[in-house]
């Protein structure tokens, strides 16, 4: 007999799986949760939580993430990439925490799975068509001793069917009963442990009176239940099957993303390319094979551009909208070749490379009040969190800033919104800082605003914000480019504490190059200290800070460098690496 | 109105669950149910003599049995009619029987989960188990037959009655008392449906369910 391990196994019928909820499984030993997003997608997981090992059946299935009910860590449908940890609320976890996968089959009104790759389907659709799922039937003995008495089971005939006609045929995992007339039986037994199992049957030919023929099956297996019962117990019994656990590193568990080198990026097709607003076209990008991992509301992407040049763009996706990612690209009008080839090279059916979502400007979902505030294409990462407080009920208000109606990119999914959303339609500077000024009147604790848009726009947004008396850590920016110009005259030395190494930067280079040619693996994305992705953590020394991701308040800190363009002051940087 | 009260009885609870749910205004009078064994006191006996909580005070009116309790609530407060239909006898006779297994429930899944939380030794907890699964797999055919006919409670109904309120603590507590609901994925699902009834509230053990799910039309 093959091992059950690389089987595939019935664990749940279909319609154990009605929304919203969390069904508890076992399949030799190794509990699992299962739920059904609403998206209909099937989640198998290990039943328990990366964090403290709780059950995830226990969990809350809000139809796109299952939450853990003890500290609220949050995983993807799909993916089972952790999307949100409360107790590090302005951090965005670590790519890396994601719950064990199972596979996962949904075939004749049952849930299947394999504890390893489960390899070939063996029933076929052919034999399987037009049967209806009985009731399933928990019973304490062992799957062979059950398979045993079903091999030989007399099963009573009910008023129109001769049920003790059926010739029964014992297969792995399976007893089929067949007969001369329509009606047929099959019962799948899953090993749940050593001395517990499953009976999920499935019955040909009762289509009529339905209901009165799945009462007839469920008594006689009820009935054969305690004879089986009682021979097992008086059997000795095996210990329970010991189930492995993936463990998860204490340090990922706790830590945000920062600083460690992302992993090789996923090749997508180009599935969609559509104009969204004047000058701005939308891209739907989906995996050539497999799960995309799960971008979380602010994180942006690196696209790999046919011409060799790569460029950062933020997802639009919400919670849930797992299977591909969305961007919007502004046409710029001195692109250095960026948004022209998007524009008017790449076309449907076009693969790209991208890196994994990275999350530089996460989303604090602890806030009393969320405010965000777009300027044109500025809108792509604020539509992401939007869509994040959305699925939890959690209030916000949205402004977008635009030139004219024609340059309100994704409409449609703003229209969905059911926050508060305020269009603000060409307004003059103005204007625009006389709106800031009205936004940002009066500061409470944990309030919150994230802005976005072009460098002149986020500038007075900030500094509204600032003298309305919005503390540094209130305000959540991102910039699409940095404009100030680098200053790399200067040449020290980096003292790496992790490693021991001490380096030389010499003018005209910059701390990451350096870094990389030394083998140092460190993440990094736009490489004009934008984005965040390279920021790394200062020991010791006095940084030029020449980007425009770290608020003032960090800067003066002297907490971190962006590595791409920031420099010392000091003749020496001691960093956290 | 006053309700003799232990924030850890499931039987306790089901009284406080049941007047969220109706939204009726009460006091609480905690007894020191473990370790003080209040309950067993001179001065909680002149309250009920055998000793047992809840006891409700309803002005001059005063009653006891959690069971009881939730049929005087619903007669009394309940405008709608719908928790316990007294104009109804097969609806009444069937929220009745539930009452009965809900004791059925409070004696086995109950009595377990005072042996391993709340150190009643004396109890067989072996039995209390073997009782408690032969309930739960009745309960669960139940259920997952009505189900299958469309209909969400214990007793045929659009409405959920007062059989949900007497039946849902104790089983959902169960797996306190060493009785794991993994079997019973038909009560698992019911129970998700009778946290989702508006007014509906937690006890220690006991968690909310998340949004139900409502289709974008």
């Amino acid at each position: 007999m093959s091992d059950p391990h690389l089987q595939w196994h019935p664990i749940a019928s279909s319609s154990d799986l009605i929304p919203r909820h969390v069904f508890h499984a076992q399949l030799l030993g190794q509990e699992m949760a299962v739920w059904r997003a609403d998206d209909e997608y099937v989640n198998v997981w290990e039943n328990r939580c990366l964090h403290r090992g709780v059950r995830l059946s226990i969990g809350i299935n809000d139809g796109v993430e299952l939450k853990c009910q003890y500290h609220g860590w949050r995983y993807s449908n799909r993916s089972a990439n952790c999307t949100y940890i409360p107790a590090h609320p302005a951090d965005a976890p670590a790519r890396t925490v994601c719950n064990r996968r199972f596979p996962v089959k949904e075939q004749f009104g049952l849930i299947w799975t394999a504890l390893e790759d489960g390899g070939p389907f063996d029933w076929s659709e052919r034999v399987l068509q037009g049967f209806e799922t009985l009731r399933p039937l928990p019973i304490n003995a062992p799957a062979d001793m059950i398979i045993s008495a079903l091999g030989v089971a007399d099963i009573p005939d009910s008023a129109e069917i001769s049920w003790s006609q059926l010739q029964a045929e014992v297969k792995t995992g399976a007893v089929v009963l067949k007969g001369s007339g329509q009606f047929g039986l099959i019962f799948f037994v899953q090993p749940v442990d050593t001395a517990r199992s499953v009976i999920r049957g499935l019955a040909k030919g009762i289509g009529e009176n339905t209901t009165r023929h799945l009462r007839h099956l469920n008594t006689v297996l009820t009935n054969l239940r305690s004879q089986i019962e009682t021979d097992a117990a008086s059997k000795p019994a095996e210990a329970p099957i010991e189930p492995t656990y993936t463990r998860v590193d204490a340090e990922l568990a706790t830590m945000p993303d920062r600083g460690k080198a992302a992993a090789d990026g996923t090749r997508v097709r180009v599935l969609s390319k559509t104009p969204t607003a004047t000058d701005i076209m939308r891209f739907e990008l989906a995996a050539l094979e497999g799960d995309l991992p799960t971008g979380q509301a602010g994180a942006h992407i690196d696209v790999h551009l046919p011409n060799g040049l790569t460029r950062q763009y933020s997802l639009t996706n919400g919670p849930g909208e797992t299977s591909n990612y969305v961007i919007g690209v502004k046409r710029e009008l001195e692109s250095k070749g960026g948004s022209e080839c998007l524009h008017d090279v790449v076309r449907e059916g076009d693969v790209l490379s991208v890196s994994v979502p990275r999350n530089n400007y996460p989303l604090r979902r602890d806030a009393i009040r969320s405010v965000f505030v777009a300027g044109g294409i500025g809108i792509t990462p604020l539509i992401a969190m939007a869509k994040t407080l959305d699925a939890q009920r959690l209030d916000y208000e949205l402004h977008y800033f635009v030139r004219a109606d024609d340059h309100i990119a994704f409409r449609d999914q703003i229209d969905m919104l059911t926050g508060r959303v305020v269009i603000h339609t060409g307004l003059s500077p103005d204007d625009t800082s006389a709106a800031f000024e009205k936004i940002y009147a009066g500061f409470e604790a944990a309030n919150h605003t994230y802005i976005c848009g072009p460098g002149p726009m986020l500038d007075a947004a900030r500094s509204a914000a600032s003298r309305a008396g919005w503390p540094d850590d209130a305000v959540h920016f991102e910039y699409f480019k940095n404009t100030t110009d680098i200053d790399d005259s200067s040449s020290f030395e980096i003292a790496l504490a992790r490693s021991g190494q001490t380096l030389t930067v010499n003018a005209g280079e910059t701390i990451l190059q350096v870094l990389q040619s030394n083998k140092i693996a460190i993440a990094s994305s736009c490489c004009q200290g934008a984005c965040g992705t390279c920021k790394v953590a200062v020991i010791e020394g006095e940084v030029d800070h020449q980007d425009v991701h770290l608020t003032e308040a960090e800067k003066q800190s002297n907490a971190y460098v962006m590595t791409c363009v920031s420099r010392a002051k000091s003749g020496r940087l001691v960093l956290d690496i | 109105m006053k309700l003799y009260d232990y924030e850890l009885s499931g039987n306790c609870y089901k009284i406080r669950l049941f007047l969220s749910i109706l939204g009726v205004e009460h006091a609480l009078v905690p007894v020191d149910f473990y370790p003080g064994n209040e309950h067993k006191t001179e001065s909680f006996l002149a309250v009920n003599p055998l000793g047992q909580l809840p006891v409700l005070e309803d002005d001059a009116f005063k009653i006891r049995d959690a069971q009881a309790i939730l049929t005087y609530l619903a007669a009394k407060y309940d405008r709608s009619g719908q928790w316990y239909p007294t104009g109804r006898p097969e609806r009444l006779g069937k929220v009745n029987e539930w009452l009965a297994f809900a004791d059925l429930i409070t004696g086995t899944a109950s009595a377990a989960r005072l042996h391993d939380g709340l150190c009643y030794t004396e109890i067989d907890v072996e039995k209390a188990r073997h009782g408690a699964h032969r309930l739960f797999r009745i309960m669960d055919e139940h259920l997952w037959f009505s189900e299958r006919e469309g209909r969400n409670w214990l007793v045929q109904g659009a409405v959920p009655t007062i059989a949900e309120i007497a039946c849902f603590p104790y089983t959902m507590l169960s797996a306190e008392g060493g009785i794991p609901l993994q079997d019973y994925p038909a009560i698992r699902r019911w129970t998700d449906r009778v946290k989702r009834i508006p007014g509906f509230i937690v006890m220690p053990g006991i968690f909310p369910a998340g949004p139900s799910y409502s289709p974008v039309s």
